[in-house]
């Protein structure tokens, strides 16, 4: 065999190979999506009679199981809970993220080293050995079904890598910006609004989004420490759904789609900023 | 405007010393550069200037005031960095006038500013363009413009030109001293190039791991050098050295080096005891093809550079440098003599100019 026919040979396994392994991601992770908003538009009896339909049929189309699970079950309330404790998790993470990044990469002080370390041992303790201990803590405070004792959690679940992706984006960040932000007539935190922010966007909209992420799909926490339904989040809304006596199975699929959604949406509006890398430039290049 | 008093200033990084009892003296509207091989402790100098890094000990006064206890902001300098730090996100002309918005200028003198600085380095096209879609020439424009933009009490340069090619450096070292000519200011500018030095500076500052080894105008440096390294440090080629003993001949000094002797002429010399080392410039050296001197050399390596001529000989065990007209007729393998006038040598004993 000649040295270019083995080349093509080769080339040719390869590409196969790749496309099936494409594929085969492909169906693992979108069958499940499929399935799930087709069947949330589908009516109760439809889905009964034939669970196993893949086909779109535009007559059967209803929204009826996604006014149910908004207006009668209360998922009016769950969204807004949701967005509610994500979007305060994000921004308390991201300003305290940001300042301690901020000290922990342009100041020195005692115990700089120390304090780096122990920022990722934190992240390491499972959520399941902290959640008991906590439960226990919180019910005797008589702190514990409160949507603010949930975000005060997820900042502990963030913060660390929240911290650790900050930090190590502030380093690659050349000292003489600030520097001539300094000369220039910024005070240091005139240095952090004017110039750090502005040059950490993609960085900051990547800890943003990941925040975003844990405090909107996090069940564990919320399962264990809310009881009012008017506070539950929409994944504890899901369960609550899904447990309950009548099992209609596109209802349970409309509020997945109600979780699933704004994050996909999220993730397609951030995307753009997430991999422009703006200090290009800054440096005589 | 103003003046700089640099007193005593000493910094350590862990168990290095960067500075030691440096002490400084910038008369106001004048041109200072430091001077000296990376590692000198010369950018640690300025930054503490600029009050960006604090100083273990001494005191920076400007105009006859500590401003020890100014934070940058405060203490009005314009810094021009090796790297230009420009500011990525901003364009040119928001680089410019991003000292002048946080000193609250309004924004209509800030646009003139911006303009007036723009025409002086012949970037007023670049204006509305991001630092990224600049040649790295023009970004060190723009860094210089971010600093000319203002009238700070004093400016300060890191290296702003190592970054570019050399014939790019040559212009803009020109154009920096035009541009000093015409706006006075007081300058504190930081370079290992001792062409930028010569050229530039009223005073020369020689630095080395962390101290002064000489202070003073250009021609001072270059014509009595203080010791070995800023003899050694200051012209290209470097000065020749040779190292031997002094003999007094009643009046008369007799340098015996390692297998020559040179006449030393009527110099006055108080005590001739002990090892000495010459310092010869190689454009001081005369050499003579037809060997009309007692002193000879072997001819080894002739380099041709345009101008003149290089001459690479031997005088016994040692190397020497000349540098020869450029029509000059010698070869490899042949012997020349040379002379020094006796005024133009320089005497250093235990590495110090005696």
């Amino acid at each position: 065999m000649t040295h270019q026919g083995r080349e093509k040979i080769e080339l040719l396994t390869l590409s196969i190979l790749r496309i099936i392994g494409i594929v085969f991601f492909i169906i693992i992770s979108a069958f499940p999506l499929y399935w799930m908003i087709l069947s949330s538009f589908k009516a109760l009896e439809e889905l009964l009679m034939n669970p196993g339909a893949l086909g779109i049929d535009f007559r059967g189309v209803t929204l009826e199981a996604y006014r149910q699970v908004l207006f009668d079950h209360g998922f009016i309330q769950y969204i807004s809970n949701s967005a509610y404790v994500s979007t305060l998790t994000v921004v308390l993470s991201l300003t305290l993220a940001m300042i301690g990044a901020y000290a922990s990469t342009r100041l020195r002080f005692r115990g700089r080293a120390f304090m780096s370390y122990s920022i990722l041992v934190i992240y390491m303790f499972p959520a399941i050995v902290l959640v008991i201990p906590l439960y226990v803590v919180f019910s005797r405070m008589g702190l514990r079904d409160s949507l603010h004792i949930l975000i005060l959690v997820y900042l502990a679940q963030t913060l660390p890598v929240a911290l650790y992706m900050l930090r190590s984006y502030f380093r690659s960040l050349p000292v003489e910006i600030e520097y001539a932000g300094l000369t220039d007539g910024c005070t240091r935190l005139g240095v952090i609004w004017r110039i750090i922010i502005p040059l950490s966007a993609p960085a900051l909209a990547t800890v943003a989004l990941y925040t975003f992420m844990i405090a909107w799909n996090e069940f564990l926490f919320a399962f264990m420490f809310l009881d009012s339904p008017e506070k539950f989040t929409l994944s504890r809304g899901v369960v609550q759904l899904a447990g309950s006596v009548h099992l209609s199975k596109q209802l349970v699929m409309a509020a997945s789609v109600l979780v699933t959604f704004p994050i996909v949406i999220l993730f397609l509006v951030f995307e753009r900023h997430l991999v422009r890398g703006l200090a290009a430039g800054a440096m005589k290049g | 405007m103003a003046s700089l008093l640099v007193e005593n200033i000493s910094k350590r990084f862990g168990n290095f010393d960067a500075l030691s009892d440096v002490s400084i003296r910038v008369e106001e509207g004048s041109f200072c550069v430091l001077l000296g091989p990376s590692g000198c402790g010369k950018s640690t100098l300025l930054n503490i200037i600029a009050g960006l890094i604090p100083q273990d000990g001494g005191r920076v006064i400007v105009d006859g005031e500590s401003v020890d206890p100014l934070s940058p902001r405060e203490r009005d300098v314009a810094m021009v960095f090796q790297s230009y730090a420009l500011y990525p996100h901003m364009t040119v002309a928001q680089n410019l006038g991003f000292g002048l918005k946080m000193r609250k200028v309004p924004k209509h003198v800030i646009q003139e500013k911006i303009q007036e600085a723009a025409n002086l380095l012949g970037i007023e096209e670049l204006l509305n363009r991001k630092p990224r879609e600049l040649s790295g020439g023009q970004r060190q424009r723009v860094a210089m413009g971010r600093a000319l933009v203002r009238r700070p009490r004093l400016f300060l340069f890191d290296e702003p030109l190592s970054n570019l090619d050399a014939r790019l450096r040559a212009n803009v070292r020109m154009e920096l001293k035009r541009i000093h000519q015409r706006i006075k200011g007081t300058v504190i500018y930081v370079t290992h190039d001792q062409i930028e030095a010569m050229t530039l500076g009223d005073s020369v500052v020689v630095m080395k791991a962390g101290r002064i080894h000489q202070s003073g105008p250009p021609r001072v440096i270059y014509e009595r050098p203080a010791d070995k390294f800023v003899a050694t440090f200051i012209g290209f080629p470097e000065m020749n050295f040779l190292k031997g003993t002094v003999l007094d001949r009643q009046g008369t000094f007799l340098f015996e080096g390692n297998g020559f002797t040179m006449d030393l002429g009527l110099l006055q010399m108080n005590d001739p005891s002990g090892d000495w080392e010459l310092g010869l410039r190689p454009e001081d050296i005369q050499i003579h093809p037809q060997r009309t001197t007692p002193l000879e050399i072997d001819v080894e390596i002739v380099s041709n550079i345009g101008s003149e001529t290089v001459v690479n000989g031997r005088l016994g065990p040692e190397t020497i440098n000349i540098i020869a007209p450029k029509d000059t007729t010698l070869k490899p393998g042949d012997r020349a003599s040379i002379s020094v006038a006796p005024e133009r040598i320089h005497r250093f004993r235990n590495g110090v100019r005696a």
